[in-house]
Formats: structure tokens, sequence, C-alpha cells
């Protein structure tokens, strides 16, 4: 049976709460989840009441101003600061996003942070991805083509060509959208999930790669690909505004035709 | 080593109108093709069986603690129905901008609601037409 | 030269066939089972006699059938794929399946005898 409640080991216990609010300052509760792998205790949500004024707009400010300031036992993953790197992708206020590009004011109540969903967690904020980076190379994501390209020239695309991979290869592999998906999060251990398609489609769209054929044949299963119900959480959780959903409909759709052609 | 406590999922996931119509669309299929049919395999079996059998149905069906059951019944009939014509579109690769699924996750609900209202408002005035005779 | 081969979709098998399968049934129920609705309501104060009299006739026997095949076979298809979803247990999954299968089959059965016996009289 798929698990819809918590194991024994990850039910969330309250924890501590860090008052360094200011009189009569712009005051905000951040509630943060936090696990610590060599404390041997459960899960638990600390409080930190910060004032704004002491730190930028967006969510990361806050949270690198508690490590910082409060707590330097917070732990999470950044770098670019700038929504490019993926890094910081985490559940805020209830849905996936970056926190470098998520602004504290968008949250109206207290901001409420948790790893990303259903995955193993490392240490606080750091989910384990090896199995999503392991799915996504079981994709190939790279050129896969028998003729050599021209010589001393690239692989040429028309323009039209080259638009057909808008909207995908844009994608920073955050992971924001696979572990939104409720399918994901009852099959991951099968279904590859919105960011490994998305980049699958990725691949077929490319005008220059010619293993398309062996790429379908790869995902013809009743888990890889077609666990996916569009549900549409990955579209409206996708940082970059890209469309996962849509990207599984078009493999489907080249499933179905290439189904409906017989030489 | 302390083995990894699973992130929390459905317990701090936001829900929103996809998701939530999406799950809908499950537990509407799962309720018309299990108790739906075993209604609609009785119905045929007690109207091949005899007139008898046929009344007894009938009578159990206009049972007045039936009366949710079947408003249910409909109101999951036309539910699963506009959301699978509406699922039968993103299958043509129509109607992912967000926007879009919004819109027409709305008329879903417009459309059942309307078509559930219809459904027994007609049969309403069947009935009173049966009880003025 | 490529030629489309529709005939080919009906013996699909595996996950691309599920998926066909899932849609085509879909596409089929959806005048059925609208017209049968309708039909329902209409005959909601029908006597026996009238209900019979009504499936007996050829053009609501084949429909009826045709419903019953598309729509057990629609449900047995969509109930699967949520087995498949939510129960990971190698044993009880294969009961499930099981007990899916021979549900649906006979559900199927018992609705298609109950109209050949109204329209045909065998009972």
């Amino acid at each position: 049976m798929a698990e819809f409640t918590l194991p024994k080991n990850s039910k969330i216990v309250e924890g501590k709460t860090y008052d360094f609010s200011t009189k009569g300052g712009n005051n905000k509760v951040f509630s943060i989840y936090r696990w610590d792998p060599d404390a041997k205790e459960l899960p638990k949500v600390d409080k930190y009441i910060i004032d704004l004024d002491k730190c930028g707009p967006m969510v990361l400010d806050a949270i690198i101003y508690i490590k910082n300031e409060i707590d330097p036992t917070l732990t999470f993953r950044r770098s670019c600061r700038e929504g490019i790197c993926g890094s910081c992708a985490m559940n805020i206020d209830g849905t996936n996003t970056l926190a470098c590009t998520k602004s504290i004011q968008s949250v109206k109540k207290a901001v409420k942070i948790y790893p990303l969903p259903h995955m193993k967690v490392a240490k606080d904020l750091v989910p384990d991805l090896k199995h999503f980076y392991d799915q996504y190379a079981s994709i190939k994501p790279w050129l896969q083509s028998e003729t050599p390209p021209p010589a001393e020239k690239e692989r040429l695309q028309s323009k039209a060509e080259r638009e057909k991979i808008d909207g995908l290869y844009e994608c920073i592999l955050c992971a924001c959208c696979s572990t939104s998906c409720p399918s994901y999060w009852w099959n991951s251990d099968r279904y590859l999930g919105p960011a490994a398609l998305l980049q699958s489609y990725r691949w077929l769209a490319d005008s220059r790669d010619e293993s398309t054929e062996e790429r379908l044949d790869a995902l013809e299963d009743p888990f890889k690909l077609y666990r996916c119900h569009t549900i549409m959480n990955c579209a409206k959780t996708c940082p970059k505004g890209l469309n996962p959903a849509k990207a599984i409909a078009e493999i489907k759709k080249m499933m179905a035709s290439r189904s409906l052609e017989t030489n | 080593m302390e083995s990894k406590p699973l992130s929390p999922h459905l317990q701090i996931y936001r829900p929103q109108l996809t998701s939530v119509l999406s799950i809908s669309h499950r537990a509407s299929g799962i309720f018309l093709g299990t108790a739906g049919l075993l209604a609609l395999v009785v119905w045929l079996g007690s109207i091949a069986l005899g007139p008898s059998q046929y009344e007894m149905t009938m009578s159990f069906l206009r049972h007045p603690l039936m009366l949710p059951v079947l408003l249910l019944w409909t109101g999951a009939f036309y539910y699963h129905l506009s959301n699978g014509i509406r699922h039968l579109f993103w299958d043509m690769g129509v109607g992912f901008e967000l926007s879009t699924a919004y819109r027409s996750g709305y008329a879903v609900i417009g459309s059942t609601v309307a078509l559930t209202s219809a459904t027994w408002i007609y049969a309403f005035f069947e009935v009173i037409v049966e009880v003025m005779g | 030269m490529k030629i489309i081969n529709f005939l080919g979709l009906s013996f699909l098998k595996g996950a691309l066939g599920h998926w066909w399968h899932q849609r085509l049934t879909a596409i089929c129920i959806i005048p059925l089972s609208l017209w049968f609705m309708a039909s329902l309501v209409g005959h909601l104060r029908s006597d026996h006699e009238t209900v019979v009299t009504w499936i007996s006739s050829p053009f609501v026997t084949m429909l009826m059938v045709l419903l019953i095949c598309g729509i057990f076979y629609h449900a047995k298809l969509g109930v699967q794929v949520v087995i498949e979803d939510y129960i990971h247990t190698r044993g009880f999954k294969l009961v499930l399946l099981t007990a899916l299968n021979t549900g649906a089959l006979a559900g199927a059965l018992a609705g298609v005898l109950s109209i050949f016996s109204i329209t045909f009289g065998i009972l």
C-alpha cells in the first residue's frame, strides 16, 4: 500500500522558538522543518521570529539571515540566489519553489518551510536527490546521432526546429515539479516524474537527435511514463514557468501516433 | 546511522483546483465503476427476472434514503463525463496552459452542476405528474 | 509509405494498449451513457412491461450491449490504474487485479445476458 501518512521515524514534533522580533518592528514568523542526522530525534519544526527590516526581500534572504545571526546549525542548499542554479528548491507556504525567487511578502501569514515533499531528508531542508539524478541520467540526456556533424560546422537547426525546444531547455532540474507530483510520491521508484520526462521530451523534440525510436521504446512501460495522470501540480509549481504536464502529453502523443503507423 | 526521515507531502502540500479535480475524477470513477455498475446490473437483471423483481428493485431505488445516493450517482456521472472530455482534450495536447486548465476546470464544475440540476428538475416534474395523476 | 492502422489498436497490448483502449472506450461511452441517462430519466415512471418493450427493440438492445461492454471495460482499465498506483505488495496486488478482472467480466456477462433474456425471452 502506498503510504499516505508519514512513517514512524518521520512524524514531526514541535520544536524551539527563537524570538528575535523587535518591538514595533516588521516581524514575521518562519516555521522551518529541522532534522539532524546526529541527534537521533524526530524531525521538528522550529519557529524563528525575525524583523524583516533586517534582511532582504526573499525567503532565501531570511533563512540566510537566520543562519548567520540566530542559528548557524540551520542547513539548506543555496548558490546563485537568482533562480538559475535550482539549489534552494524547497516547499514554502505549501508549494515547491526556489527560496531565492520567492518573496516573503507573497506569504500572508507565517512562512512555513519544509524540504521538497516525499523525499529522504539528509539534514533540515536538504533532501537526498540521488534517485532523482539517477532517473535524469536514465533518459540519456545528451544528443544521440549517427550522422556525423558537417565538416568544421555545427549541426544547424532551422528557426522552427529550434523553437521546438523552447519551454524545455530552460529546465534547471531543481526537482520542484517531480516532488510536487502525488503520482511521483507514490511511485517514484518506477515513475520517472515530470522533470525527467520533460528532459526526455527535450531530446525527443530536438531535430538533431536521431534516437527518437529508442527513446520512445525505453518509455513504453506502465510506470515510467504512464503514471502521469495530468494532475498539473508540476506546471503550477515550476519556478521557471515551464509546463512538464504538456511535455509528458506530447510524449504520449508521439507514442500514440507511432502506434497508428505501420510501414 | 539513523535512517533518514521522509519529508512531509500530503500533510503540507497546498491543494489546488487541478489536483482536487484530478482526485475527484478518480473517486467518481471508482464510485461509478463499482457501486454504479453493480446497481446497473442488478437493475437489468431484475427486469429480466420479471415484474415483481423489477418492482422490488425500483421501490428500493425510490426509497427516500436512496435519494442522496442517487444524487451522488448522477453528480459523479456528469462530473466524470465532463472531466473525461477535458482529459481527452489534454490527450490531444490541447488546454495545458495553466490559465486554460483552470478555466476548463471551472467549466467542468459548471457543467456538472448544470447537468445534474437539469436531470433532477426533470425527474422532479415527472414525479409531480405522477402524483397529480 | 506509412499508412494509418486503426485495426492494430484493438490488438495492442501493454502500457500503450491500455492507454489507447481507455481513450477509445471513453469516446464510445460518452454518447452511449448520455443516451442511457436520458432514457433512464424518461423511464422513471415506466412499469415493467414498458421497460421490457423499450429494451427489446433491436436498436436499444444493440446500444445497451455496446454500453455494457464499453463501460465495464473502461471501468476495469480505470480501476486497474488505481490499484497499480496505490497497492505495492505483489501478492495483494495480484489478488485485487484478479478480483477486478473476474468482477468486470462477470458483471459484463450478467448485464449482457440480462439484456438478451429481456429481448429474446430466454428466461
